[in-house]
C-alpha cells in the first residue's frame, strides 16, 4: 500500500467491520426468569435492573455503615457521607425551600444518592453503565417527584388554594386567563415531569455514546498502523471525557434533585 | 421573598440560567400542547382542519405572554 496516495477515509473504507454504536449500546437482554410480557416487553432482571438494584444496596450500606456508631466528632466514611447530607440539607433543601422543606429532606436525599450513584456507574468499572440512560429509572423518579409535590402543595395550601395558585398565576388582567390557565395546566401537571425526566435521560445517553464512540473507535483504529495515531488520540480524548462524566454524573445529580425541590418550594409557598 | 415556581431565589445563581431556559422550552410546549390539543378538538368535532395550526399559534402566544410576564424584567 503506498502511503503517500492514501487518505484515512480511504483507509478506513478499506477496513471491514466497524459499526458505529447506536441505540443497541442500551439494550440489554434478560437475566434469569422471564415473567411473561406485558404491552409485547418482557418482564424480567436485566443487567440495568441489577444494576439499579446494587445502586441501592450501595447506598443502603453507605449509610448504615457510616452512621452505625456516629461519633460526635466524625471521621473516616461517617465524615465523607456527612458532608453529602449537608450538602444536600444546606445548599439544596435550606437553600431552596428553606426550614418549611425539611420533612422532604429525607426524600431529597435519597434521591440525590440514588441519581448519583446510577450515574456514577456509567464510569465505574466493572459497570460502565449508566443507570440513568434508560428512560424508565427518570421517568419513574420523575413520576415519584410529580406525586410529592403535588401532595406536598394540596397538604400546604388545599386543593382550592393549591390549583389557584398554580392556574391563575398573579398579575394578569383577568381575560387573560382563559388563554393562560390551560397553558399553565400542561406546563405544570403534564410537560413538567418529563422535561425532569429528559434532561436528565438525555445526558446519561449523551455521555455513554461518546465514551462508546472514542473507545470503540480507540479500539479499532490501532488495530492498523497507519491509524495507530488516531486511535491513541481517541483513547486520550475518552480518558478526558471520563474525568468530564465523573463531573457530570454529580452535577445532573445535583440539579436532578435541585428541580424537585424548586418544585416543591412552589408548591409549599405559592407566588405572592 | 420573590420567588417563583422555576425558582427564582437569591443565593442561588448558580444553574438558574439552565433552569430558566428549560422551563421556557417546557412552557412553550405547554402552550402548543394546550391550545393545539383544544383546537385538534375542536377539528375533530367539526370535520374541518382549521383549528390546529391556529390552536398551535395562539398557543405560542399564550407561552410567550407567560414568559415574558415570569421572566422579563
Amino acid at each position: 500500500m503506498r502511503v503517500d496516495a492514501v487518505t484515512l477515509p480511504n483507509v478506513l473504507a478499506a477496513q471491514e467491520g466497524f459499526h458505529s454504536p447506536g441505540i443497541e449500546e442500551f439494550e440489554w437482554p434478560c437475566i434469569g426468569p422471564n415473567f411473561g410480557t406485558v404491552f409485547g416487553y418482557d418482564v424480567c432482571l436485566n443487567k440495568v435492573g441489577v444494576f439499579m438494584l446494587l445502586a441501592m444496596l450501595t447506598i443502603i450500606i453507605l449509610f448504615y455503615v457510616a452512621f452505625r456508631d456516629a461519633q460526635i466528632v466524625p471521621r473516616g466514611l461517617q465524615n465523607a457521607m456527612e458532608v453529602g447530607v449537608e450538602f444536600v440539607r444546606n445548599s439544596i433543601v435550606l437553600e431552596v425551600i428553606g426550614p418549611k422543606g425539611l420533612p422532604y429532606m429525607p426524600y431529597l436525599l435519597s434521591l440525590f444518592f440514588f441519581v448519583f450513584v446510577g450515574n456514577l456507574m456509567g464510569v465505574i468499572p466493572p459497570f460502565l453503565f449508566p443507570v440513568n440512560s434508560r428512560i424508565a429509572i427518570p421517568l419513574f423518579l420523575a413520576l415519584l417527584s410529580w406525586v410529592v409535590f403535588n401532595f406536598a402543595g394540596i397538604k400546604e395550601q388545599g386543593l382550592p388554594g393549591y390549583l389557584r395558585s398554580n392556574l391563575f398565576p398573579p398579575g394578569v388582567p383577568w381575560p387573560l386567563y382563559v388563554l393562560i390557565t390551560p397553558i399553565e395546566f400542561v406546563s405544570t401537571f403534564l410537560v413538567r415531569p418529563f422535561t425532569l425526566a429528559v434532561r436528565l435521560l438525555a445526558n446519561m445517553i449523551a455521555g455513554h455514546l461518546v465514551l462508546v464512540v472514542f473507545f470503540l473507535g480507540a479500539a479499532y483504529l490501532v488495530q492498523n498502523p497507519l491509524t495507530v495515531v488516531f486511535g491513541i488520540g481517541s483513547f486520550l480524548a475518552g480518558v478526558v471525557f471520563v474525568v468530564f462524566e465523573l463531573l457530570v454524573a454529580v452535577l445532573q445529580a445535583y440539579i436532578f434533585t435541585i428541580l424537585n425541590a424548586v418544585y416543591l418550594a412552589g408548591a409549599l409557598e405559592p407566588e405572592h | 421573598m420573590a420567588r417563583n415556581p422555576d425558582g427564582d431565589h437569591e443565593g442561588r445563581e448558580w444553574g438558574r440560567g439552565s433552569n430558566v431556559a428549560w422551563s421556557i422550552i417546557g412552557t412553550l410546549f405547554a402552550g402548543m400542547i394546550a391550545w393545539g390539543g383544544i383546537g385538534w378538538l375542536i377539528d375533530r368535532a367539526t370535520g374541518s382542519n382549521l383549528f390546529l395550526p391556529f390552536g398551535i399559534l395562539l398557543g405560542v402566544g399564550g407561552a410567550l405572554y407567560v414568559i415574558v410576564k415570569r421572566y422579563g424584567s
